[in-house]
């Protein structure tokens, strides 16, 4: 495709604000580099991540979406991130059986601390969807008319 | 099984025990058969039971108009049974306050539906009175082959059996309304200030409705199939619900309505849960 | 002496049509025992026979079910406004039933009543239909019951009747003799009259009763199994209730017309939170009273063409026909 080089893919990142925030926060501070494709969304916590906006994110025009929050056992409420985890198992079935890209969507567990882990989760999402290139299967959902 | 379904109702209408029995009924011999609030003990010839008692009643359970009729009997097959366990794990009633009149069945529909080819449940199992033996012999295998024959597709072929399959929709919500365990009292979809979903029915607003709707079932929905049967769009709504019912029991080993003191799927979480897939 | 046409001219017909660009509309079997109207992208899809009724109408080529009315930008602190052109193609919707061809004409009054609705003008300026007798019908059809029958004319810019070979054509405007101009043969035979359901209730009877008795204590009992979907609603050829939202993002959007039903427990929700029609009780006799009392006073017709869609789609087997057979038979409680 002629656009391929310029492709710059859009990913929507929601994030938990005691965690991931912090560690996105940390890798600037220590001038950690990573792609600005990145579209970061802060939420209290992994728990208050409704699966509705993951699909809005890929209603906007989003290529891939990552949701990332505290690891299992340090969620700043307790248990927000135990519930999340339940509701994503459940919710990448409904996904697969929509025919929605499972490739596109990811969740990971990143630390206040792990700057580190934020660049590279952030660079190798960004890479892995310019290779595989813009969405346009929910695309093809958004402008389909009547 | 019929005349011992009257007398049972007419006796708890008579002793007053219940105020309104929720069966079904049908206007002519041979005609489609539908529900029917029988109040007084003259209406209970009103009551049949055959095969063509398609409709899950557990339904009417949580809606207002049939509530303010008093204490209810509802007749239940085992498929709808489990509504009802469900409904109670999630305390929408106290179950002294429903009687649960069950059906023993041997499946509905001429040919059997396919719900019926898998059912585990022909005979009721918290019935407060059983009504009949089932002969057939309950299988929970095959439950999912329609599900698992459609996962055989590639991925771009699911989304294109979607995009074609939800342009149908015209969001007339007769899904909503059919299922039992869909009692909200403002549906995510009529909510505005803000709005959360489209409520038009072009295909995005049609995903979102379907995917919304399937997952606020996940680990709730009993299969009972009523969705699936009353689209005036002949959508199959039913794989939606089926692959979150599959991901419940093969992840969290939990089927929804078998017992009502599980606690349920995604109201609660397990330290083990598997993790796999997360970075 | 009539005019004929062969099932293989009349889809060669529909060909040429569709090759020039033009959309045609007709029956077609979407999956198994499931039959729609629905656009064709190809003739041989269209199905005239074998069917007593699509589960759906034709209204949604006149009124669809989800329309941007206008559209909108946000510009600084200003908001720029679009204007939004009905898609009107040419259409022709080929094998109509004759209940959906008559409900074009009763859809033609309330879209030109106090507003002329310059969406559904359009489309229904562009559009040629031509209706299909029936040679069959189920429980639920009851056109005879309205005024109607199977091969009424009402509404048709031609009507086919299914006759040896084919079927007989009868052009009925400008729009239906041009649609097949040169394309019919003559016949010195015409089509068997087919013979209709049997009439199963008196309209006038039905509004007197509605007149006279508002407060019916029948509307408490009758309709208690109804669910408030919108399935009656949606598949109803006559009805045409709709909603306006405005539906965008941060940047804009769109204002957009969307079908409603009455049936919806949000239907006559106020602002303040009272709602006039709480009950589906409520909800159903306003239901019955439009089409039977209230549309016939304004408009002098019957707000229904007896299709049976309502009943044959309804998740509890209510729909109009079902609901006027309670009613006129139901006996109140003897108090006490």
């Amino acid at each position: 495709m002629s656009d391929a080089s310029t492709f710059e893919p859009k990913i929507v990142a929601y994030v938990c604000n005691w965690c991931t925030y912090l560690g996105a926060d940390q890798a600037g501070t220590n001038r950690l580099e990573y792609p600005s494709n990145v579209r970061i969304v802060r939420l209290p916590c992994t728990g208050r991540i409704d699966f509705n906006l993951i699909i809005k994110a890929l209603e906007m025009g989003a290529d891939a979406v990552l949701v990332s929050g505290c690891h299992p056992g340090d969620c700043h409420y307790t248990a927000g991130n135990y519930h999340a985890r339940r509701r994503w198992i459940l919710f990448r079935s409904l996904l697969e059986t929509m025919g929605i890209d499972l490739e596109r969507i990811h969740f990971a567990w990143i630390s206040a601390a792990e700057a580190k882990k934020f660049q590279q989760t952030i660079t190798e999402i960004t890479e892995k969807t310019r290779q595989m290139g813009p969405y346009e299967g929910y695309r093809r959902v958004c402008e389909a008319g009547v | 099984m019929i005349e011992q379904l009257r007398e049972t109702c007419k006796r708890l209408l008579e002793e007053g025990k219940v105020n309104v029995v929720i069966g079904y009924g049908q206007d002519s011999p041979g005609g489609p058969v539908h529900p029917v609030f029988v109040t007084r003990t003259d209406q209970v010839g009103r009551l049949v039971w055959n095969d063509r008692c398609f409709n899950n009643l557990a339904t009417y359970l949580t809606r207002r108009d049939i509530k303010a009729l008093g204490k209810p009997a509802i007749v239940v097959k085992g498929c709808d049974e489990r509504a009802v366990i469900v409904l109670e794990q999630e305390s929408q009633f106290k179950r002294e306050d429903i009687y649960v009149i069950g059906m023993a069945c041997d499946g509905v529909g001429s040919p059997r539906l396919a719900k019926c080819a898998a059912c585990s449940v022909h005979m009721p199992r918290f019935a407060d009175e059983t009504i009949g033996v089932s002969n057939t012999e309950s299988t929970a295998d095959g439950r999912f082959a329609a599900l698992d024959a459609f996962l055989q597709k590639p991925l771009a072929e699911r989304l294109e059996y979607w995009m074609n399959e939800l342009a149908r929709c015209v969001k007339c919500y007769a899904c909503r309304e059919v299922c039992p365990m869909c009692y909200c009292n403002l549906c995510i979809v009529d909510k505005n200030r803000p709005t959360v979903l489209d409520t038009s029915a072009t295909l995005k607003g049609n995903f979102a409705w379907q995917i919304t709707r399937a997952f606020h079932q996940a680990g709730r929905c009993v299969s009972c199939g009523e969705c699936a049967r009353v689209c005036p769009a002949g959508i199959d709504l039913s794989l939606l619900n089926l692959s979150l019912a599959r991901a419940a029991e093969e992840h969290f080993a939990y089927h929804a309505g078998m017992d009502k003191d599980t606690p349920p799927v995604i109201g609660s979480y397990a330290l083990e849960d598997k993790e796999n897939f997360i970075l | 002496m009539s005019q004929t046409i062969t099932l293989d001219a009349l889809k060669r017909l529909a060909g040429e049509w569709i090759a020039q660009g033009k959309r045609a509309i007709g029956p077609v079997r979407v999956k198994d025992d499931f039959i729609q109207y629905a656009s064709l992208t190809d003739a041989d899809a269209l199905m005239l026979s074998g069917f007593v009724h699509p589960a759906n109408s034709i209204k949604e080529f006149l009124f669809p079910r989800t329309e941007p009315i206008y559209t909108y930008r946000f510009k600084g602190q200003a908001v720029e406004l679009g204007d939004c052109e009905p898609n009107a193609g040419e259409q022709a919707i080929i094998g109509a039933r004759p209940c959906d061809a008559a409900s074009v004409a009763i859809l033609d009054h309330v879209f030109n009543w106090d507003y002329k609705d310059d969406f559904y003008n359009t489309r229904r300026a562009a559009t040629t239909i031509i209706a299909l007798g029936c040679t069959d019908f189920d429980d639920e059809c009851f056109c005879t019951s309205v005024g109607l029958g199977p091969v009424a004319e009402k509404g048709a810019d031609a009507l086919l009747i299914p006759m040896d070979g084919g079927f007989e054509v009868r052009c009925l405007t400008p729009k239906g003799e041009a649609f097949f101009a040169g394309k019919t043969q003559t016949s010195d035979k015409s089509a068997p009259v087919p013979a209709g359901p049997e009439v199963k209730f008196d309209v006038a009877e039905i509004r007197a009763r509605l007149a006279d008795n508002y407060e019916d204590p029948a509307w408490r009992e009758i309709v208690l199994r109804c669910l408030g979907c919108g399935a009656c609603a949606y598949v109803c050829p006559t009805c045409h209730c709709f909603d306006i939202v405005d539906e965008g993002t941060a940047v804009g959007g769109a204002r957009i017309k969307n079908w409603d039903s009455c049936q919806f427990g949000m239907f006559t929700m106020h602002a303040s939170g009272h709602n006039p029609r709480a009950t589906q009780g409520q909800r159903q006799r306003q239901r019955i009273q439009h089409k039977f009392r209230i549309y016939p006073e304004k408009f002098n017709e019957v707000l229904c063409t007896g299709c049976g869609n309502c009943t044959r789609n309804c998740p509890v087997g209510l729909g109009v026909l079902n609901t006027i057979g309670q009613l006129r038979a139901f006996v109140p409680p003897v108090e006490g």
